[in-house]
């Protein structure tokens, strides 16, 4: 296999010695392109107290493509879809070069606290955002609670 | 080329699947659209020409499991199929009869799969073979 491109290096040391606030980025020993990812729910959202996983590869030609990402953990959000793949446009036309995986991850994050859903890759829950915003957000609550449970033998957070 | 991994790998077809990408004679989906882990899918292979399989539609399941595409997937036809590779009372590919998940590389995909079997119809010795009747299938 080709060696690591100094730029994912960095970027790993950097997710590593600097996280940042509410989310993890590790890569998986097998495959240094291949990242595991917890995003915290933000405050204030209907994902808050919630852990989500995620997962994170960067392709061959990263920097100059997006990183792909996908939730792994079920969440009831109008532009994440029900095989966890994001509508986000960073990681689509807006993606640049001089964007990272630290920049993507926020805009993940950024993405939970304020849902789209006149842009939606879920349609059922999008129309249930726009006409029962009440309800929809009870809903993402409640599968907040469900599923996105922080892991048991998770360390403590560090003060 | 990095190493692909197995979830992404899976978006990929399923992304190529959906929008019709691949040729029109196969074709491919997820069989449970909630399936987080995208293990099961559903396959059709259409019979090639000229051949007893003319105008059939072959459906089959495929099952990626969780050391794919490292691994080769379990394909099991749903309609009935005479064919030297596929046991003739589960209606399994067999994996050793079968060329392409015998000598199975990272780079195939499930439609790889499914037009390897249709050219495995193609050939000049199974293309004669008796069919069952069109429309059944396997238990």
């Amino acid at each position: 296999m080709a060696a690591l491109p100094k730029r994912i290096i960095k970027e790993t040391e950097r997710l590593v010695s600097d996280p940042v606030p509410g989310i993890t980025a590790e890569p998986h020993e097998d495959n240094l392109r291949y990242f595991q990812v917890t995003i915290e729910g933000p405050q204030q959202s209907p994902y808050e107290n919630g852990v989500f996983q995620l997962e994170l590869f960067l392709p061959d030609d990263y920097p100059m493509e997006a990183p792909k990402v996908r939730f792994l953990t079920k969440i009831y959000h109008p532009n994440i879809d029900r095989l966890g793949r994001i509508c986000l446009d960073v990681l689509k036309n807006n993606w640049s070069p001089a964007l990272q995986i630290r920049t993507v991850l926020l805009s993940v994050q950024a993405l939970l606290a304020s849902p789209n859903p006149n842009d939606p890759l879920a349609n059922d829950v999008a129309e249930e955002w726009i006409k029962h915003e009440d309800t929809a957000i009870a809903k993402a609550k409640e599968w907040t609670k469900l599923y996105a449970k922080p892991t048991q033998d998770e360390e403590p957070a560090k003060e | 080329m990095s190493k692909v991994p197995r979830s992404f790998r899976l978006l990929e077809e399923l992304e190529k699947g959906e929008k019709g990408l691949g040729p029109e004679s196969c074709s491919y989906g997820l069989s449970d659209s909630d399936d987080i882990t995208m293990t099961k899918w559903n396959g059709t292979i259409l019979g090639p020409p000229h051949s007893n399989h003319e105008n059939r539609i072959y459906s089959v399941l495929i099952e990626c499991g969780p050391s794919y595409p490292d691994e080769p997937p379990k394909v099991k036809f749903v309609s009935k199929i005479n064919l030297p590779c596929v046991n003739s009372t589960t209606g399994e590919v067999v994996k050793e009869k079968f060329h392409t998940l015998k000598e199975w590389k990272r780079s195939y995909t499930m439609e790889t799969v499914l037009l390897e079997l249709r050219k495995e119809m193609a050939t000049p010795s199974n293309k004669k073979l008796l069919q069952p009747q069109e429309g059944t299938t396997f238990e």
